[in-house]
Order: C-alpha cells, then structure tokens, then sequence
C-alpha cells in the first residue's frame, strides 16, 4: 500500500516538476525514495550545479501506468481467509455454500442468471438501447447476432460466416453459386473453416461454464472400456457426415488451396472421419501442395486414432508422419508432441520407450513442454495404480524439473497436471513429492492451472489424504484448518481419513469438532462417516469431561437419525450407532437417554451388543438398583441372547434382589436355555 | 458529462502562473484582462524554457524504461501481478497479451459487427445528419449570421487578416472564418460520436494484436536447458540410493532425431495472415485453461476494469479519452507549430489566436490541430501574391 501511494505521489510530483525548470528537478531528487531508481550505470545523470555527492534523481516526464497496475498491487496484498469461503462464493448469508454440491450449483445459478440476462438483452435488443454510460461501455449492450446485409453477395455470405450462422452462411453460398458469381478463394476456405470446425452443425451457445465437465473423465473411461465409437458420438457432439455441406462445397470449389485441404483434413479428424482424412492427405500430396503443422498434429491424432491396427504399427505410421513433416520443413510445435504424447497414453506399456524418445526429441529442437506435456508422460507412465512394484519414477525427474517455473497457458490440457501429479504422489504414498507438487503449485500464478471444480477437489482431496496418511497430527490439522472450507469442502472419505489419523494419534478429543465441521459441509446423513466417528468415540473409556463432551456429540448425531426418520420411508439405524449411542450415554451419566436407547433396539429390530449390556450391568450395579438390572436381563432373554445366563449370575451375585425377582430371572435363564421363545417372556413381563 | 482532458484545466491555471513567468520578447500585446489575449500570452510566455526543457525531457524518456524494471524488482510480491511477470520475456508477454485481447475479445468480438454495422452507422448518420442540418441552416441564414458560431476575437482577428489583404476584402475574411467554423463543428462532431469511433477503433486495434501473436513458435536453443542432477535431498538416504539405481534420466538416452535443431529454430518469414476460426477457437481454449474464480475484490474490480465497466485507475477525467497516447502538453502548445510562421504582424497575431483555440478544444486529437494549423500555412502561402502585394512578408 505504502509502496503504492508512493508512487502515485511521485507521479504527482512530476506533473508539478514538469511546470518547472530544469533547475528545480534537483530538490525534487533528494526525496528518500530512493529505492526506485538506486544507482545503476545506465541511469544517466543530468549535469547541474547542484549534484552534490548524493545520486541525482531524474523525475521521469511521466509515468505511465497500466490500467490495472494500481488494482493488482492492492490485490496482491489480500490473502485467502482461511476461515471463510472463496470470495467467488460470498454472498447472502443464508446462500453462502456449505459443501462442494451447493457451490457447485451455487456457481450455476450464478452463472445462469447472467446468460439469462445476457440472452433477453440479445434477443430483444430494441428495449436496451438506452446507454446511461459515460464512458461507453460496450459490454453491457445488446450484441446483434442477426445478418444485416440483406442481398445475396460475398459480403452477405461473409457476414454470416462471422456471426458464426452455418446454415445462412451455407444457403447464401448456395445462393450465390445459382447467381452465377464466383466466391473467392478466401472466402470459401473461411467458409470451409466454419464447416468444419463445427462439423457442419450450428455452434451451440457460447455460454459455455468451466468446459465441459466430464470430456476427459469420459474420454479415459472410453479407452478403457473400448467403446471408443459410442462415447466418442457423445464427447465430440457431432460426427462427419459423408456428402455433408462441407465435403460438397469443398468439391465445388473451382480452386482450391493448402488452406482449403488443410481445414478439411482437420475438420474431419476433429469429428472423427479418420480414414477420410488419411485419404484426402493423399489427395493433398497428389495435388503437390503441402499441409501445415496443423494438418500434420490432426494427422497424427487421426494415425493414433485410426482402429484396428497394432500400436507398433500406429507408432510407425506416426514416426512416417513426422518424417514427411521434416523433409516438408514444416516446423513442429508444442501441439505436434503433445499429440504424440496424448496418442501414446493409448498404447500402454508399448508407448513409454517412444514417449520417452518423442520428449528428449522436443526437448532437443527446443521446443519447452508445457505441463500438459508432463500430464501425459504421467498418465502413460501411471497408467495402473495397482502395479505398486517396480512403478515408475519418473516423477521425481519431472519434479526436479519442473519446481520453481512458473507456466502460462500453452495447451487446453494444462490444468490436468497438478491432479494426475498428486495422483502419484498420493498413489506413490510420497509426502515429500506431494509437497514438492504443492509448493510448485504455488509458485506464481500456477494456482491458476488447478483447473476447474472437481479437479480441485480431486487435488485437495487427495493432498489432505496423505497428509492424513503421513504427516503428524498437529501438521495435520494445521492443514486442515487452512485447506477447509477456503480452498475445497471436503468429502466424506477425507473426513474419515482425518478421523483415523486422529485415531493413530491418540487425539479423539478433536472428534466432536469434526462432527460439527462434517455437518456443516453437508454430510449430515453420511452413514459411513457417522459410524466412524461413533465407533472412534465409543471404543475407548476417556475421562469425565471427555465423556460428557462425546455424549452431546452422540446425542446430536442421535437427533440426526431421527430427523432423518423424518425424511425417509425406510429409517436404518445400523446396531453399532445404536450400540455407540447407548455406550456414550451410560458412560457420560446420562442414564435415562441410554435406556431409552435400548428402546430402540426393540424398536428397530437390533440386537444389543454384549459389551453395551455388560456396560448397562455396571451402570446398575453403580446406581445399586436391582429393577434395572432384571430389565436388562429381561431384554437380553428376549433376544434370546447366549449373554444372558451371565447376565443374570452377576445379578444374583451382586445386587440384593428380593425372592420374586429371583424366581423371575430363574425363569428367564431357564427359558432362554431352553431357547424357547419370547410368547413366554412377554407372558412374564 | 463532458470528460475534458486535464490539460484543459491546466491551461486554466496558467494565470497565476504567469505572474512569475517573465514575458516573452515576441509578445507585443499588451494584457487584456479576459479571454484568449490573456492566455495568448501566456501561451507564448514559456518559448524560451521549452527548449531546455526538451533536453531534459529526453533523459526522463530514457530513465523511464528503467524505473519499470527497477519497479519490477522492487515489487514486493512479484509474480503475483501479471504484468511483472510478463515483461520478464518477449515470448511470455505475447502470450499474454494475446490472451488479455481474446479474454477481451469474448465479448467484444460480437460486438464488432454490431458496431461496425448497425448501431454505428446509424449514430453516424445522425450527427452527419446533425452537421448538414446546422451546415444548411447556416447557409440559409445571412453570412453575417453564418459567424455567429466563431467566437467574436478570432472573428475580429480573422478580419483583421483581412483588413491587410485589401484585394478581395470580403472573400478572404469568409474563407478564414468558414476554416474556423468547419473546424467546430468537426469537433462538435467528434464530440457526439467520441463514443463509436472509441469502442471501435478499440476492438480493431485489439484484434490487430491478435493476429500478429497467433502461432509463434517458442524456440529456445538446446544448450540452455538445464539437466537436474538429481540431488533428492528429500528421499531418505536408503531409498534415495535405491531409486538413483533403478532411475534412467528421462532427459538421457535415444531421441527420434528425426527433427534437426536448425532447421526448426530458424526464423521463417512470418507471413500476416488472417486468424482462422481455429486459432480464434484455440486461443479460447487456451485462455479457459487458467481461468479461475476470483480470489478477491480487487480481482473483480480488475475483471470490470478489463470488461470496460470500470473507470480506469488513476480515475481522472481523461477516462475513455484516447488520442495516441498524446500527452497534455502536446494538445497545449502548439506554439512549436508556427516556426514557419512570420515571427510578427497580423498573421503571427492570427495564428496565436489560432493556436490558443486549438489549445483548449478538448475534442480534437493533436493530429487534427496539427492538421489545421497546415490547413493555414497551405492557405497563407497560395495567397502569397496578395500578401505580397500588401506588404506582408511570409517567411
């Protein structure tokens, strides 16, 4: 800030400095600030009487500042509060999301509301007209997405091809070619680009949110499951058509250039016409023009693509692609290996020698890989998790490589890096790589390639799981008060890692803490998570204040099952809650709850463990209340359960019961071992 | 609200400072107390120091390309702000800027043709339609209420001039004022559609930017990357050994040596061409790839200041106001401007008056002022015959 103010002064005091002479400068150049311009040789210096000793100051003419220069200095001093969501999330109170499903549609709606307005603004933008701004701000106007020229001619066609209108643009083509008149050659190739990067469909709607979620998660399950055709049909929306607009106009063409060849073959690989594409190269090559590193990456993917053919033989064909390239001159770029790389991934075990080859190659030409380019050297390297023996340590090198760089967006695949990287690490059970990976993922702005939503949760979830695994509790939880709920909300399976680790540790203590975090990031209902912290809670004897502490905790996940009762048809209450439940009551003193506990058991259908009966013995025996104690092992006879013999000789050897009260628990052992069954119990009762 | 420039208000405080300012030789007027003698005057006062100053302002162009650097180091969190890193090489800050101008173009792209078609040309046609409308109304009207619009000094000044012309008395004086009058109501023009020729012109030079940062191949030669020679300080020692065993350096061994170093580092023409769809569309991608939920409020501000809905930091009322990247005193003096200009006489006094109006019209660009003033210098020397003939030496 300081720094900051500084310079606005400055650039204040050389606007006045300018309205002065020369001679004044000198004064102006003793201010402290010295630090903006400490002496360096290339400072020239002005010749004046009064240069004494001290370095002369030159006031610039003026300082010109970027726009945003004074905004990101102030932004560069906040940091993340770790005790409140992201920023992108504040709001209303009540609307501020709690867990990564309502930020997730929080986000949505966000963002949906703003494409709504956006799309009422377009579609009717005779009723915005009105521009209340001074300065203009083009923004927030209506954008005309309709064709303006009337008439049939190239610049009618021409503007549809920029409004992006694939059928108008089509149709005025066609319109045009009726009338006789000649469409040049730039405009038909545009023409052919809009074809075929669309795939000869009308693009949908820009309002695109984040990317499409799941592409590369479906695209990786495609290749597993080698259903490769249907899926692909979904991820590329659209597939080639043969005789399709494009291919027909592209025949119609009088003349036609590498521009022409080149857009077709890549339109094609992109909507998976590989073999078409394969043979209009030959075409290209016949007509002796020559395809640009484009085309030759397009290639490539449709090579590695191209079904029912052996990886060697793929491989092949690809080296054949790149040869074609060299004796063509035609330069590679990050895109051409990082094809080759993505195109390896497919060939497993075969594919690491040449991806190994293909990366020294880049890396020999001087062509910098970017992270996408690491991204597939770990996915081809990582490929089975399982295969825990004599996996590969190429991380470490890409690692040592790589930390301390800063990146900027080079490949649409960037942002996959820091998740599969974490992904070994977590899979490695390395802690140190994962905080290698962690601290190069704050370096700079590479925070910025964390990727969308669920990569982040993916990255965080999987860090705070070894961290869990690893690291020692107090780090731990130092973590997880900076990672959560500022930078992700965790899932359950987090939690109750954290829970185990807190387990290992001896620190149950922090339990009804956690409790109360997993309630607030939505895992209310989680069953998992609510029996492990009740098992956790219940296994051991803790003291007095411990015990008091875990019963509220235990009383309030009670309430949750029976809000829950509330909810749903089919209420499950699991025996251990119930177990737990009661355990934690007695334990605590809260006798009267615990007892309503055993109802339940009865209730629900469950059989009470013989620890907790056991424990409801000693509660008895420590109230000294005989009545309690036949109770109990009225109830364990009617669940027929082997314990209640036992039951019933503490009884009779500790309490003072009177001789009805014996007589009952006779007839209950003797019943009970005679596993005959509860009409007589409840006869008895 | 009308945003005019701050060199307007500059001039404004000259008074005062005039009181200091010794007079120039060249002035002979004696002060008014109003209007443009005033500033005339002061106008013409500083000559003597501008040169000086020059000199100095050529250092100051210099020392300021080092004040960024040093800023850039000096910068407390560098890397968090963009710009410092992206002046840090040529390459990065292409990029970078391509990205800024597709963020950018996102939006505006789709504005381009609107603007360029409809809205546009309808504005223009109105304040064209405006101008022919007080253009005819001005002829209709008496000549001499035709002037009514020029102030009444630079009227009295351009009779002036053509008191000494005494052949064609009358005509002379009607082309000077109808040179000063075209030149208001282009300003008055300009006023009107300041706003379309700047969200215009805006998006063409952005998009201009666009197409030559498209597709540059990095290159970098290979004796500079740099070989990490395994120093794992961080794997315990036992493992540490193992794993150097079992390690073959990704970075040693085999390569497909299909691709010679030279012929891809050489520099091939850069042919300018058109961006396709597919480098807009990739270029899209690209600047998905890092895009992330803001982390604070400044950030959003610095999102609206991109988007155009936010003043621009320093907020001064210069905002949306572009002329080239012109500064104050360009737009102020024009004094330099009229070197070819007889140092005295009626036409020098003509030409101050001129330049003085110049000065403080905030609504055209120095090209523009610049411009007129040649407008008079072309005019004055096809009259020269005249002139000659009434005894007023040009140069």
């Amino acid at each position: 800030m300081a720094a900051v103010a500084a310079r606005r002064w400055l650039r204040f005091r050389c606007k006045v400095c300018l309205t002065l002479t020369g001679q004044r400068a000198g004064p102006c150049g003793q201010v402290p600030n010295c630090r903006f311009y400490s002496g360096s040789a290339t400072v020239p210096k002005v010749e004046g009487p009064n240069v004494t000793g001290i370095e002369e100051v030159v006031i610039p003419k003026k300082k010109t500042w970027d726009k945003v220069a004074v905004l990101q200095a102030l932004a560069s001093t906040v940091n993340r509060d770790t005790t409140a969501a992201p920023y992108a999330f504040q709001d209303d109170p009540y609307l501020i999301p709690t867990s990564s499903l309502e930020s997730r549609s929080f986000l949505l709606a966000k963002k949906s509301g703003e494409n709504a307005a956006k799309y009422i603004i377009n579609s009717h933008p005779k009723y915005f007209q009105k521009d209340i701004a001074e300065p203009h701000i083009p923004c927030l106007m209506p954008e005309y997405f309709e064709p303006q020229i009337e008439d049939v001619s190239e610049a009618a066609l021409r503007e549809r091809i920029k409004l992006k209108k694939v059928k108008a643009s089509v149709d005025m083509f066609d319109q045009l070619l009726q009338a006789g008149t000649t469409v040049s050659l730039e405009t038909s190739n545009s023409l052919l680009d809009l074809l075929c990067y669309y795939g000869d469909k009308e693009p949908s709607t820009d309002y695109h949110f984040q990317q499409s979620e799941k592409s590369e998660e479906l695209e990786e399950a495609a290749e597993e499951n080698n259903e490769k055709s249907k899926k692909a049909n979904h991820q590329f929306g659209n597939l080639w058509r043969p005789k399709n607009n494009a291919e027909r106009i592209f025949a119609l063409m009088p003349e036609k250039n590498s521009h022409s060849y080149c857009t077709m073959i890549r339109g094609m690989v992109k909507h998976r016409a590989l073999v078409q594409a394969l043979n209009l190269y030959t075409e290209l090559l016949n007509n002796r023009l020559h395809a640009d590193v484009y085309t030759f990456n397009a290639l490539i993917e449709a090579t590695a693509l191209s079904a029912r053919e052996k990886p060697e033989d793929k491989w092949n064909n690809i080296l054949e692609l790149l040869k074609q390239m060299a004796a063509q001159k035609v330069k590679p770029n990050l895109q051409t290996f990082n094809t080759i790389l993505k195109c390896l991934r497919r060939f497993h075990a075969f594919g690491k020698m040449p991806a190994l080859q293909t990366f020294r190659e880049m890396k020999a030409i001087g062509i910098e890989p970017s992270l996408a380019t690491y991204h597939y050297l770990i996915q081809l390297f990582y490929y089975h998790e399982n295969h825990s023996k004599g996996s590969s340590l190429i991380i470490y090198d890409i690692m040592n490589e790589l930390t301390g760089r800063k990146f900027s967006p080079r490949d649409p695949d960037d942002d996959m890096f820091f998740q599969s990287a974490m992904r070994v690490c977590s899979f490695l059970r390395d802690l140190e790589l994962a905080y290698q990976v962690h601290g190069l993922l704050n370096t700079g702005d590479n925070w910025k390639f964390i990727g969308p939503d669920h990569r982040r949760n993916f990255y965080y979830s999987k860090f705070f799981s070894l961290l869990c695994l690893m690291e020692q509790i107090d780090v731990t939880l130092k973590w997880y008060k900076d990672l959560i709920p500022s930078v992700f909300f965790p899932r359950s399976q987090t939690l109750i890692d954290l829970l185990q680790a807190l387990d290992v540790a001896n620190r149950l203590e922090v339990i009804p803490q956690i409790w109360k975090d997993s309630k607030e990031y939505g895992h209310t209902f989680h069953n998992d998570l609510k029996e492990e912290i009740l098992m956790l809670m219940a296994r051991d004897q803790h003291p007095p204040e411990l015990q008091v502490a875990f019963a509220d905790c235990a009383a309030d996940i009670k309430s949750t099952y029976e809000s829950q009762d509330g909810r749903q048809a089919a209420p499950e209450w699991p025996a251990n809650s119930l177990n737990s439940i009661a355990v934690l009551f007695l334990r605590a003193g809260r006798t009267q709850e615990a007892w309503k506990m055993l109802g339940l058991f009865k209730k629900h259908n469950k059989i009470p463990g013989n620890k907790l009966l056991n424990e409801f013995m000693d509660s008895a025996k420590a109230s000294s209340s005989p009545a309690q104690a036949i109770e109990i092992v009225k109830l364990a006879g009617a669940f027929s359960l082997p314990i209640c013999e036992d039951l019933a000789r503490r009884v009779m050897a500790n309490f003072a019961i009177s001789q009805e009260q014996k007589e009952a628990l006779g007839n209950l052992t003797s019943l009970t071992s005679d596993s005959d069954s509860d009409s007589d119990t409840s006869e008895d009762k | 609200m009308v945003c005019a420039p701050s060199w307007v208000c500059v001039l404004a405080m000259f008074p005062r400072v005039s009181v200091i300012l010794p007079l120039h030789p060249l002035c002979h007027f004696p002060l008014c107390s109003g209007g443009s003698e005033a500033a005339i005057v002061l106008l013409s006062a500083p000559h003597g120091t501008v040169r000086t100053k020059n000199n100095v302002q050529r250092n100051f162009g210099t020392i300021s390309v080092n004040y960024s650097k040093k800023d850039e180091q000096s910068a407390p969190t560098h890397g968090i702000s963009k710009e410092a890193e992206s002046q840090e090489s040529v390459k990065e800050n292409t990029k970078k800027d391509l990205l800024d101008i597709i963020k950018g173009m996102k939006i505006e792209l789709s504005t381009v043709n609107v603007q360029t078609t409809k809205p546009s040309s309808r504005r223009q046609g109105k304040s064209v339609e405006a101008t022919i409308g007080s253009l005819q109304k001005t002829l209709e009207d008496a000549p001499k209420k035709r002037t009514k619009s020029v102030s009444p000094e630079l009227e009295a000044a351009a009779s002036a001039v053509a008191d000494f012309l005494h052949f064609d008395k009358q005509t002379s004086k009607s082309e000077l004022l109808r040179q000063l009058q075209q030149h208001e109501e282009v300003s008055k023009a300009q006023k009107d559609g300041e706003r379309t020729k700047i969200s215009v012109s805006n998006i063409i030079s952005d998009m201009k930017v666009a197409k030559s940062a498209t597709g540059r191949v990095s290159t970098r030669p290979v004796h500079q990357i740099q070989f990490d020679k395994g120093t794992d300080s961080f794997m315990g020692q036992k493992t540490d050994d193992l794993k150097k065993s079992l390690r073959k350096n990704m970075l040693k061994g085999k390569r497909l040596n299909i691709f010679d170093l030279k012929t891809v580092t050489e520099e091939a023409p850069e042919t300018e061409t058109a961006p396709s769809l597919w480098e807009v569309e990739f270029a899209k991608q690209l600047a998905m790839v890092n895009e992330q939920p803001l982390q604070n409020g400044f950030a959003e501000m610095i999102q609206w200041t991109k988007e155009g809905k936010l003043w621009e930091f320093p907020v001064n009322n210069e905002a949306g106001f572009d002329d080239d990247g012109s500064e104050f005193h360009e737009h102020v003096f024009l004094d330099k401007h009229l070197k070819d200009f007889p140092k005295q006489g009626p036409i020098r006094h003509f030409m101050e008056l001129v330049t003085c109006g110049l000065s403080k019209n905030p609504y055209l660009s120095v090209k523009q002022k610049i411009e007129h003033i040649e407008w008079f210098r072309n005019y004055f020397n096809e009259k020269q015959d005249i002139l000659k003939e009434s005894g007023i030496r040009l140069n």
